[in-house]
This record gives structure tokens, sequence and C-alpha cells, in this order.
């Protein structure tokens, strides 16, 4: 199991964090997603090995932009 | 100090704080809104203007045929380049489906729009001005709804920038301003009055007072002195320390507590799951129905433009914003007053059980008390010293608060030379044993001795005594023989009895919990106002007590404890709030963890968790009133489409300000 932070940038109403969450979780080997407006963030739990491009197409998917990603 | 030395420190100050202005994400929002608003009006407003002074004032200022094109042309920037980015987003969500808000917007006004190249062929009327209209309000809204998020969110964005940038290194006897992120465990750091503590550290040299508000809320700053330990981000008041960097970067005292609060914030808390679960199907219905009443109205009044204006009221003024704002501002803003007060809420979910709590359970040593026993009073059969000789040399082995009191005081009567101490054991909350020179100690409390079948006989009276003054009292044994007793007091932090009276006051049981004797855990408990108590609890067993308590009585129980050897007990409970001390900090065990070690932070949390639930659900129930009762509006025909989206707007902006209206509430 990772956890990945993420930065989001471009969100501005709650259905768009919905959507990221949503997004995210369709991920094979994603485990939980959590997208915060209020922060700008989120996190995901997942796999080892989910990637970090998928999880930045996943974000794109919805039409928003990781500003930036950690790892943990 | 003189002045001129003085000038020269607050502009060090200066250099060290001056890397403190990044702009924060939140703002470049708030900037953007605000010009897409200003150009959006610019060219709404005399479309506006143009629209009603027709048909409200009866002055045609446009000959009838030049209308349509003006409005058209008026109309295009506000929609297609102030609202290209609500556009965008709108149609990407519905090629994608991935609907969002956007989606609606962006739909209503482009159908809007389009109404003016077909009033052209006369098959509708111009609606084209209503899009841009539409367009405008929607972003004022946007706008005014980024500033309020600012607001709420005010407290935790200055938690994030809290931090140093710059550190002062000594390097080579020589002072060197560094990045923080260059500092290094162990590194030697200067810190001048007035100057922020770069990063956790211990103090090698030097003295001040040292203001950790913005960390612990705790008001008083504190002397600290050499070999004290000191948290970064902390203020230094007024001397030069030197401290040795112990703890940096994710390490560090602050990154736990702002990773705290952004777990929270970012963690669903229940009454939250059925808002995301409606804002996450409510654009696609929302899209559906808006068909359907455009059809419906279609068939049954024949009347094509009526048709169209009423689905775009629909299409706009369905907010799922204001659901999906309802919990996470009035979170945001109930963690924000928390943090301020050094009050974390690490879990979500403890602030809708905490209204649910009745009974509270107080752990005595460290929560009530200070958790700093001292010596009060000894009795020995023969001499003091004689009997401090066997009872340190035992109690040196032990970590536990009481040992460390006896050989403290130990050391204060001049005590300097120790036995060899053989076989030594822990009996955990009872007390200890071991042997010197082949004989059998045993010392500790009333159950060991029982336990032993150790006579109290003549200590019997004395021993009471102590227990009548609160006095834990440990019994020192030599081979099954009493050589004297030690009472230890523990005294009470400042605001424990007030901090229990409001505890009261809220309606809360409180219990205390502990390992010492019926005898002294009750003149303990009067003397703060606790009469229910349950004594002679061993560590391993408060978690047990906590359980039956929630069994027996049917009732949440909340748990207050340091988090040192009642994590288990902090879990059981319903809510666990761990105090804190310092830098050792029990986060990992509590629900809420409060940064000061102070029983009023308690009482604090409880009356901050209760009234963001408060909030939280006023905004639930007023997102869900207003969609409730305006979309069935919008579907009967009754709301023109821009009355219709600042109704939407005004929803959104609603909610977000009754949950900074939180601020307001006393929760002291």
């Amino acid at each position: 199991m990772k956890k990945y932070k993420i930065t989001i940038s471009g969100m501005h109403c709650s259905s768009c964090a919905s959507n990221i969450e949503k997004s995210l979780k369709k991920v094979p080997g994603v485990k939980n997603a959590n997208v915060s407006l209020m922060l700008k963030k989120g996190t995901a739990e997942c796999d080892d090995k989910v990637s970090e491009d998928e999880i930045k197409k996943a974000v794109a998917r919805t039409g928003y932009k990781i500003s930036n990603m950690e790892k943990e | 100090m003189n002045h001129e030395h003085k000038n020269h420190e607050m502009k060090n100050m200066k250099t060290i704080n001056s890397h403190h202005h990044d702009e924060p994400v939140e703002d470049e929002e708030i900037k953007s809104w605000k010009k897409k608003l200003i150009f959006s009006w610019l060219f709404t407003i005399p479309i506006a203007i143009f629209m009603f002074s027709g048909r409200l004032f009866g002055i045609e200022i446009l000959p009838e045929s030049w209308m349509v094109p003006i409005l058209l042309v008026l109309g295009f920037p506000v929609l297609f380049i102030f609202g290209w980015s609500t556009i965008k987003g709108g149609m990407r969500g519905l090629f994608t489906f991935y609907f969002n808000m956007d989606s609606l917007i962006a739909l209503g006004t482009i159908v809007a729009y389009l109404t003016g190249f077909l009033s052209f062929i006369g098959i509708v009327d111009d609606y084209s001005g209503v899009a841009a209209m539409i367009m405008a309000f929607f972003t004022t809204g946007k706008y005014v709804e980024a500033v309020a998020r600012g607001r709420a969110s005010q407290e935790i964005k200055k938690l994030l920038e809290l931090g140093a940038k710059k550190a002062r290194i000594l390097k080579n006897n020589q002072e060197i301003e560094i990045d923080i992120s260059e500092v290094k465990v162990n590194d030697i750091l200067i810190i001048k009055p007035g100057e922020k503590i770069p990063t956790d550290g211990i103090i090698v040299k030097g003295e001040s007072s040292v203001d950790e508000s913005m960390v612990t809320g705790e008001s008083i700053p504190r002397d600290k002195i050499k070999g004290d330990n000191v948290i970064g981000a902390t203020i230094n008041q007024d001397g030069i320390l030197y401290i040795k960097a112990t703890k940096i970067g994710k390490d560090t005292f602050l990154a736990h507590i702002i990773k705290l609060v952004e777990e929270t914030q970012s963690e669903k808390i229940p009454i939250q799951k059925l808002a995301d679960k409606i804002t996450s199907i409510f654009v696609p219905i929302i899209l559906v129905v808006a068909l359907l009443t455009f059809f419906a109205w279609l068939i049954f009044s024949n009347d094509l433009s009526r048709s169209i204006s009423i689905g775009i009221a629909v299409l706009v003024i369905a907010c799922p914003c204001a659901l999906g704002l309802a919990t996470p501002t009035a979170l945001m803003v109930g963690s924000g007053m928390g943090a301020k007060r050094g009050i974390l809420i690490k879990k979500g979910e403890a602030i809708q059980t905490m209204k649910e709590i009745k009974i509270i359970v107080l752990d005595k040593t460290g929560t009530i008390t200070k958790g700093k026993p001292e010596v009060a009073e000894v009795y020995p059969k023969e001499k003091e010293k004689n009997l401090f000789e066997i009872a340190a040399s035992l109690e040196k082995n032990s970590e536990h608060p009481i040992a460390k009191a006896i050989v403290s005081y130990a050391e204060s009567i001049g005590l300097k030379k120790y036995k060899e101490v053989k076989n030594f054991k822990i009996l955990r909350g009872r007390g200890i044993e071991g042997k010197i020179r082949g004989k059998s100690i045993v010392i500790g409390n009333r159950t060991l001795m029982n336990e032993r079948k150790i006579s109290l006989k003549k200590f019997e009276e004395t021993i009471k005594n102590f227990e009548n003054f609160g006095y834990t009292t440990m019994v020192i044994s030599e081979n099954k023989i009493i050589l004297g007793a030690i009472a230890v007091a523990d005294a009470l932090k400042e605001d424990s009895v007030e901090a229990i009276k409001k505890l009261k006051e809220a309606g809360l049981r409180p219990i205390m919990i502990t390992g010492d004797n019926e005898a002294t855990a009750k003149a303990i408990g009067e003397k703060v106002g606790i009469y229910e108590i349950l004594a002679n609890v061993l560590p391993e067993e408060k978690a047990n007590k906590v359980k039956e308590l929630q069994e027996q009585e049917k009732k949440m129980v909340a748990f207050v404890g340091d988090g040192i050897n009642d994590a288990p007990a902090l879990k059981q409970s319903n809510v666990g709030i761990a105090l804190g001390t310092g830098t050792d900090i029990a986060i990992e065990s509590g629900d809420i963890v409060l940064a000061k070690g102070s029983l009023i932070g308690a009482v604090q949390a409880i009356n901050l968790s209760k009234a963001t639930f408060k909030k939280i659900k006023q905004n639930l129930f007023w997102a869900f009133a207003y969609n409730t009762i305006a979309i069935p509006l919008a579907i009967a025909g009754v709301l023109h489409p821009v009355v219709a989206e600042i109704a939407m707007a005004l929803s959104s902006i609603t909610v977000v300000t009754n949950a900074n209206l939180l601020r307001r509430k006393k929760i002291d």
C-alpha cells in the first residue's frame, strides 16, 4: 500500500472534487481517494503497482491539473 | 538594550521573516474571479440597459432590428472570453460524463445565447442577453464564494505558513543564514529576540521566554532555560537562544499538526455522506429534469420560447455546490478555531459523535493532576535516610513518576550512593520488588502488601491518614516487615476545578479513573468536584472499564487522558481526547488532540465540536431546503432564468457565510 498526496489546481466547486474522487477510484488498484475542495488537496491510497502517471491521468480526465505530488 | 542595537535586531528580524509572502493559491483564485467579474459586468450592464429600458420604461435606445445583433456581440466576450473557463469545463464535463456544476451553467448559457441566432429566423424569442446576465451573476457568485471560502480557511492557512523559512546557523564560530531546508539534526541554531524558532530543538545556551501560542494555544509565554525543548515556529521573546535542532522537516511538531489538520479536512464525516452521494448524481439528474421540463412545457403550452426559458431556469437554479460546501466549510472554520487554541480535531467523525456523549471519564494522573508527583510526607520506622536508601535504590530502576519523585527526594536529602539491586521487577499498577543484599524488598500500595501477605497493622492509621489527604501511599517492606511509608502527592492542574465545573454545566457526567486506592482517589475527587470514582484500576484495565460503562449505561463515553499509558482506553471510548504536553504529543491515540495540557482544552474541544456539528447540520438543512424548494419553482415556470441564477449564487454564498459565522460562537 502507498499513498499519493496531490495538490490540484482548477477546482472551484464541490462537484469538481467529487468527480476527481470518482475518477481516482476508477483507477485499478486505488483503494480509497479523498479530495478536499477547501484545501485543494487530495489523497489516493493504492496498491504499489499504481504509478504516478495513472493518478495524473485520472485527474486530467476530469479536467483538472495536479500541481504537486508526493508519495508516502 | 540601547536603541541602535534594537534597531539592528529589528532589521534582522525582518530579513528572517520577509520570506513569508508566497502568494497563496486561494488568493490567485479570488483575483481571477474578480477580473472576470469586472469585465463581465462591463459588457453585461449595457446589455441590461438595452433589454430593460424598452420593457420597463418604454424608451427604445436601439432600433428593434439592431437589438439582437448588438446583444450577441456584447454577450460573446462575457460567455466565451471571461466565462470561457466555465464553458470549457462544463462542456468537457458533458462530453466526458464527469458532469459538474459548470455543465449546468454552460449548457444553460449556450442554449440561451443560441436563441439569439434562432430569433433571426423567427422561431423563438431572443434570450442571448439573459445568457450574459446568467454568466455575470454566476461569476459574481463564484467570486463572493471564493472570498468567503478564503475566510473560512484563514486560520488553517496561517498555520500552513507558520513555519520559518530561514535559520541562522553557527558554523566555525560564524553566524550564517541558511534556508530552513538545509538545517540538519544536531545543527546549532541561533535565535535572537523577536525571531521565530526555526525548528524543534533543545536549548544548549541562553534563556528566554517563548511565545508558543501559535502552536499550542497557550497564551502565556513560557520561560525556557538550557535543556528545555523548544517548538519550531514559536517566537523567542527576550533572550538570545542557542538551540540544537532535534527534529526537522516532516518530523517537527508543526508538521505533525499540519498533517493532522489536512487529514481531518479531507476526511468525510458520516453526515456528509448523503450530501456527497446526492452531489455526485445531482448534475445528470438535473440535466434530465431540465430536458423533461422543456418537453412537458412544449407539449402543454406549445410555446417554444417559454419552454426554453423554463428549461434554462431549471438548469441554472440547481445548486449541488451548496450541498457540497455545507460540511467542508464548517469543518474548516471549526478546525481553524480549534488549531488556534491548540485543539486538533484528528477524526472529523468525533464532531458528530460528541453531541451524543453523556459520560466523560477522566484519567487522574497527568490529566486532572500535573502528573509530577512529589514526596509530601514520610513516616519511617527508624531513620528517614535509611528508609530512602532502600526505597530510592529500587525506585531508581523505574521510570514511573512516583519512582522519580522518591528518587529526587532522596537526592534532596543528600543521598548519593545507591545499593545494588538484584531481581528487580516492576509490578504494574502496584509497585516494585527486588533484592538488596539478599533481603527481599517490596515497595508498593496496599493491594501489593495484601497480596504478599505483609501485615500493615502498626501503620494502618498513618496510611489511612495519608490516603484521606489524597496522597498516594507507598509502603516499604523488607522481608515482609514494614520499614515505613512514603506519601506522594500530585498537585492538581490550575484549571482542573474550573474545567470539571464546566463539564458538569455542559450536562456531562464526569468520572475519575485512577490506579490509586479508594480513599486517596476520593480525596482528590472531592478537591476537584468529581464524586464518581473508579479506583484501583490498573493501566491495562482502563479500556475495559470504559467498555463496561458503555455497555452498562448504554451511553456514549468520552475518555480524557495523556495518551501515554491509556491509549487503549482512548481508542475504546467513543471520543478519545488526548492531552499533550509540549512536544510529547500523543497524536496517534486520540480522536481529538490537545496541544496544551490543560483540561480546559477538553471543555473547549467539546464545545467546539458541538458548535461545529450544529453548523454543519444547519448548512445541510439550508442546502437541501434550497434545492427542494427552488427546483420545483423553476419547473413550475415561475422563475425567470436570471432570478434563478441569482438564487443559486446566493445559496452557495449563504452556506459559506453561515460557516464563517461559527467564529462568533463562544467556546471557551
